[in-house]
């Protein structure tokens, strides 16, 4: 009778191992915490006002820039001019923003790009912003390559965008500027191009368009990429740990096909686990330095969106296999745990929807926002709200369910001592580290939540200090994400089925012990080689 | 000996006053005749404005000359320090008023140790930080630095760690360009270096903090925060704060090994001034008269409000010696209409009002 590797893995043993995984982990957090930068970059990017003489304002081939050969004329905004009408005014943000004596260009390694607008409003005491107006930008946005002449901008996307402004002011005096919240104004998915430029128009094909939003002084687009450092790091990290991953799980399908029986539910669910860690961990993104791949943004959070369904699949599941009071004579199957897993899939399926009509919508409109009409925000609250309440149903289901399983745990241990001293030492064996992985799981999430909120907290204090060696954020990033790999690489490990006999008790003469033990073999026999704490257990509720 | 000394340190004194400071960038410049605009000659003709400024140090004319963008921002920052100044002053018995054909830009006001001094010398040493940092953000001055903030060890570049904020090159610049003029040795020195620092501070200190979440499907699991430059209007506001609190200090030397110069406060139960508060050495010149020598206008003339209690109220500001009150005509521009981008239609509103004007 074989059980799983964590039953029969001496304490030795499976301390030796603990402590590699442990330093693994220590490891992964060091190396993003001293090796990686932050993980984003972001630039300030004042914009340069720009006269456009031109008659035909919608003309994709003209482009307006502040540097190098055939720059713009700029134009002060500050005064009062009447040669200038609202048409001949465009912003232009040409990024990235030249450093160091040097014009730099975005790598692709930089990742991905996205774009927030902050603008200036001063205040008049004759003409006060409300509250929420609408401005209507009108955005092209346009790129060129290293090898490119300077005036060689070409279009990559364009569209007209309603956006609100949500501005207040403390004191109304006159030269103040509002309290404006920033505006996200576009995502770039992939950052294939090496030097990008944004123009900005504030049309008024209406009377009423962009009229109502005050006095704008300055415009400024905050650019925010990933750093190329991070994303190095991030990705080493993935090239080790997918071998890893697709390793032991070639191992463990091999160990499970090795046995006579057919592989139970709980030996299903951690290879579906496995191959769900392996598609967050497959290094796609060495593709992006070759390729334009937009849709990197979506798949990422596709990628993250199934790891976590199916861990919290399997919890459930794992929960369930050990609820000790069922009926023996089924064979456990999915189908079993619909309504356990409706909320799991109710989650995912509200913030796949949300995300595609997020981020599946910018893949063809980079400005595009679901935020902006007020359907929009309905629609996306609904689905947000709708995750959520789903999350906080699984997590309490989740709870009541382990909370179950220690209770049954203890009651079955005070019909522990009836058995004979060789098993009941084993029996206690497998309850302790059984518990021990349940510890293990929660602390992973608790360190993860406190990790956190540490950062989140810690921020306000040390964003702006000087003499910091450690950079929290990626340290966090990195150390969360290895530790999750590292948690599925030991469940993987310590749950795979066993070579290793029950020993067998060679001191037959102790009959009582006998008899139990041919009890115990003899009683489920096609379920022989499952967990035997589960059996174990089995066992007992017929007792 | 000590004559000697004293002598030097007059002299030392005359030569800084005759050659002025930076802020004489504010006043309005000499056009320059604009024959040929090819880019080689564009270059020498900005490198040749840096020079013609000969009230700059030779290490400031150096830093003039980095960028053919660089005379523009000082003066934008100049400028804007004495609008600033002048419109913080609004008020007061000095309006920061300014003086052409002088040495000095503020006249001879500012060669008192005063809390004027200290005001000036901080908002001026903010407004070209400010100024700076604007122009990083422009993409106008190539220099502007990339260092990472923290990190040393890993490799300085922009892909593999992104830059610092501009402000942060912004106020190197300015303590690079500013102190540079001031002699460490002296009491007025160790005076203005605080009190240009306590201005680059309160720039720092006004950034506005803003965050934006991008993580899984934009939640804030993934989040990263920048700072917003303030207005200088602000910076100019929290300024005025710390003027009005201004700390009265005097030098104290510490002979132990070295000879280290440090300022403390006057009166032994006063508050040890901290980095971010205005010094000063000397109390202020009287403002009231008028006074050739110091460049002081008086304030004879100056318009005053008789229903206020401030520094502004006419018994204030006229110093007591009254003031006198004309119906005027007043025009005044109202129900105005601002039309995106450039244009503000106004109506002209005329009433008559009491104008009361110190004797």
């Amino acid at each position: 009778m074989t059980g799983t590797i964590i039953e029969n893995l001496s304490g030795r043993k499976l301390a030796v191992l603990v402590t590699f995984l442990l330093l693994c982990q220590i490891t992964c957090f060091l190396i993003g915490g001293l090796v990686a930068p932050m993980p984003a970059n972001v630039q300030n990017i004042l914009g340069t006002v720009c006269k456009d003489t031109s008659i035909m304002k919608n003309d994709t081939t003209k482009w307006f820039y502040n540097r190098g050969k055939g720059k713009c004329k700029s134009v002060d905004l500050g005064e009062t001019r009447h040669d200038v009408s609202e048409r001949d005014i465009v912003f232009a943000f040409q990024m990235p923003i030249p450093r160091e004596g040097e014009t730099y260009d975005y790598s692709r390694w930089q990742q991905n790009l996205i774009g927030v607008l902050q603008i200036d409003i001063g205040y008049h005491s004759q003409m006060e912003v409300k509250p929420r107006s609408t401005i209507t930008i009108d955005a092209r946005l346009a790129y060129r390559n290293k090898e490119d002449p300077d005036y060689d901008w070409k279009l990559y996307t364009q569209s007209v965008e309603k956006r609100v402004l949500d501005c207040d002011i403390d004191i109304k005096t006159e030269d103040y500027l509002y309290n404006c919240s920033h505006i996200p104004l576009f995502e770039l998915g992939s950052l294939y191009h090496d030097y990008y430029l944004l123009n900005i128009r504030l049309p008024i094909d209406t009377p009423d368009m962009n009229a109502h939003i005050g006095h704008i002084q300055d415009m400024w687009v905050t650019v925010i990429n990933q750093n190329g450092g991070f994303t190095k790091v991030w990705l080493s990290l993935k090239t080790v740990f997918f071998p890893c991953i697709i390793g032991i799980l070639v191992w463990f399908w091999r160990r499970i096909h090795m046995l006579e029986r057919k592989p139970v539910l709980l030996e299903k669910m951690l290879l579906t686990l496995g191959i769900a860690l392996c598609f967050l961990n497959a290094p796609f993104e060495y593709l992006t330095l070759q390729f334009d791949l937009p849709f990197m943004l979506l798949l990422g959070d596709i990628r993250q969106g199934v790891f976590y369904a199916t861990l919290f699949s399997f919890w459930l599941i794992f929960a369930g296999e050990h609820m000790l009071i069922q009926d023996a004579s089924a064979q456990s199957s999915l189908k079993q745990y619909w309504r356990h897993l409706s909320a799991v899939a109710m989650g995912c399926i509200s913030l796949f929807i949300f995300d595609m009509c997020e981020r599946g919508v910018q893949l063809r409109n980079p400005f595009y926002s679901i935020w902006v009409t007020d359907l929009g925000t309905n629609l996306a609250l609904t689905f947000i709200i709708l995750a959520g309440i789903s999350t906080g149903v699984y997590f309490l289901f989740l709870c009541y369910l382990v909370w179950q399983v220690f209770i049954n745990i203890s009651q079955k241990r005070q019909s522990l001592p009836t058995m004979c001293s060789v098993r009941r030492l084993h029996y206690e064996g497998i309850i302790y580290r059984f518990k021990f992985l349940m510890l293990a799981t929660l602390i992973c999430a608790a360190l993860t939540v406190i990790g956190f909120i540490l950062g989140q907290v810690a921020e306000g204090q040390w964003k702006w200090d000087e003499n910091i060696e450690l950079e929290y954020t990626s340290a966090f990033f990195t150390g969360v994400y290895g530790m999750w790999n590292i948690y599925i690489f030991s469940l993987l490990v310590l749950y795979a089925p066993s070579h290793k006999r029950w020993p067998v008790n060679d001191n037959t003469s102790d009959t009582q012990n006998l008899s139990e033990e041919i009890e115990f073999r003899g009683f489920p026999n096609e379920r022989s080689e499952i967990s035997s704490l589960t059996s174990f257990i089995r066992k007992a509720t017929i007792d | 000996m000590k004559l000697f000394w004293k002598v030097l340190f007059s002299l030392h004194l005359l030569i800084e006053t005759v050659l002025g400071n930076w802020w004489n960038l504010a006043a309005p410049v000499r056009p320059v005749q604009t024959s040929n605009t090819s880019l080689e000659t564009f270059i020498s003709m900005h490198k040749e404005s840096c020079q013609r400024f000969d009230y700059l140090v030779e290490r400031q004319k150096q830093l003039c000359m980095l960028s053919d963008k660089m005379v523009q921002v000082l003066q934008t920052g100049a400028q804007q320090a004495v609008e600033e100044c002048q419109h913080q002053f609004r008020n007061s018995r000095w309006n920061c008023s300014t003086v052409d054909n002088s040495t000095d830009i503020f006249g001879g006001v500012l060669k008192f140790k005063s809390r004027e001094s200290a005001f000036v010398h901080a908002l001026s040493a903010a407004a070209l930080a400010h100024a700076v940092a604007r122009a990083c953000s422009r993409g106008e001055l190539n220099e502007c630095s990339c260092d990472a903030r923290v990190r040393k060890r890993t490799p300085r570049h922009w892909q593999w760690g992104g830059c610092s904020e501009d402000i942060r090159y912004g106020e190197k610049f300015s303590r690079d360009f500013v102190d540079v003029k001031e002699n460490k040795e002296s009491d007025e020195g160790i005076m203005n270096l605080h009190n240009n620092e306590a201005g680059r501070r309160a720039v720092r200190g006004r950034m506005q903090r803003v965050c934006k979440c991008h993580g899984m499907s934009g939640s804030c699991s993934v989040r990263v925060c920048w700072r917003r430059l303030p207005q200088l209007r602000i910076v100019g506001d929290s300024l005025s704060t710390r003027y009005e609190g201004a700390s009265h200090v005097k030098i104290v030397e510490r002979k132990r090994g070295k000879n280290i110069r440090k300022l403390r406060p006057i009166h032994a139960d006063m508050k040890k001034p901290n980095k971010t508060d205005l010094v000063y050495l000397e109390d202020s010149p009287d403002y009231c008269e008028p006074n050739d020598e110091l460049g002081i206008l008086g304030t004879r003339g100056r318009t005053c409000n008789r229903t206020s209690a401030g520094l502004d109220g006419c018994r204030l500001l006229c110093c007591g010696r009254g003031y006198q009150t004309r119906v005027r005509d007043h025009e005044e521009k109202c129900r105005c209409r601002f039309v995106w981008c450039c244009r503000v239609h106004c109506e002209i509103c005329r009433s008559k009002r009491d104008h009361h004007v110190c004797n």
